[in-house]
């Protein structure tokens, strides 16, 4: 019964702690960093899907330059729009 | 001594080739690596939960900070609708985390510095997410390809780029945990390539920084799990919840 007693207070203590812990640091570091290196790969990565799917629709077509040229252009718009929404999502 | 920084990444058989139907599936350094990481989450689990006491022991407490830490990622990311993926969130996380980890040991061989072990983890998760869009909401999902308030002209120009946005997650999900690895595992090799040709003299600041690296680059293995993980709950959520 002692230990009982002794663990319910310690724990109480604990938990205390804890609260003070977590009021003093919103939103851990880590996260941040990780939400950081999150956005450049996703600019990237548009880009480059959006010229492959010109460039298989060029072939398939036979319109060599034009569609992988425009393709590539909305892949850097599809590119922004995505940093942009994750950088929205961050607030 | 072999000072070339990329010979860790060289993927060799280990026993005898196996062909099936002329594919090769060998068993290689890249599977022993995964099997020992498998083993490792399991033994951490089983350890974790054979004994269920009111004072955890370490390993109890390992894992049940583990589980509350995916739990209540999906919770904030994908809301409680998304609790039925759990399983498949909480293995993933694992699997990415304990690659990275064992990774980190000298000698050992990381797993997703391969851009095709990413990308198959990626595409599990693509494909996985679309049936379950297309499951949930049948053929309203495409809806998630037309914002709402868009000029009736402009609408064919933002459905090719909404297309391209949603099929570059894979992508960039791949990508990001590839390159990361790949990069920090590859700077850790220049740097100890650095304090070999650099000798007694000058070799103990790249040593320095080799450290620093070490511990750098133990973040970024957390931190790359953490974000594969929280990407595919944001996923998860575009396709539950249908809405950016």
């Amino acid at each position: 019964m002692k230990d009982f007693k002794e663990i319910t207070t310690r724990l109480k203590i604990a938990k205390k702690n804890i609260k003070k812990i977590e009021d003093k640091d919103e939103g851990s570091n880590a996260a941040s960093l990780g939400k950081a290196l999150k956005i450049s790969t996703e600019l990237v990565a548009s880009v480059v899907v959006g010229s492959i799917i010109g460039f298989l629709l060029d072939n398939w077509f036979g319109t060599k330059p034009l569609l992988i040229i425009s393709f590539f252009f909305m892949g850097v718009a599809a590119g922004i729009l995505n940093v942009f929404r994750s950088a929205k999502r961050m607030n | 001594m072999d000072l070339n920084p990329m010979h860790q990444f060289e993927v060799y058989k280990i026993g005898p080739e196996i062909n099936l139907n002329g594919i090769n599936i060998s068993f290689t350094n890249a599977s022993l690596f995964m099997t020992i990481s498998s083993i490792l989450i399991l033994a951490l689990l089983f350890l974790g939960t054979k004994k269920k006491l009111l004072i955890p022991s370490k390993a109890q407490l390992i894992t049940e900070m583990t589980y509350t830490f995916v739990a209540k990622m999906i919770n904030d990311t994908a809301g409680s609708s998304a609790k039925d993926f759990f399983p498949f969130i909480f293995t993933l996380f694992m699997f990415v985390l304990f690659c990275n980890m064992v990774g980190m040991i000298p000698y050992s061989f990381t797993v997703t510095s391969h851009i095709i072990v990413t990308f198959v983890l990626a595409s599990i998760v693509f494909i996985g997410v679309t049936i379950i869009g297309f499951v949930k909401h049948g053929i309203k999902y495409l809806e998630l390809f037309v914002p709402k308030g868009v000029p009736f002209v402009l609408l064919p120009l933002i459905i090719i780029i909404e297309v391209i946005s949603y099929l570059s997650r894979p992508v960039s999900l791949s990508v990001r945990l590839f390159a990361n690895m790949m990069a920090g595992h590859t700077m850790m090799k220049v740097f100890g390539g650095f304090v070999i040709s650099l000798g007694l003299l000058g070799g103990w600041l790249p040593l320095g920084f080799s450290v620093a690296l070490t511990g750098l680059e133990i973040l970024v293995a957390f931190l790359q799990a953490y974000v594969f993980a929280i990407l595919t709950c944001i996923y998860l959520n575009d396709a539950l919840n249908l809405h950016h």
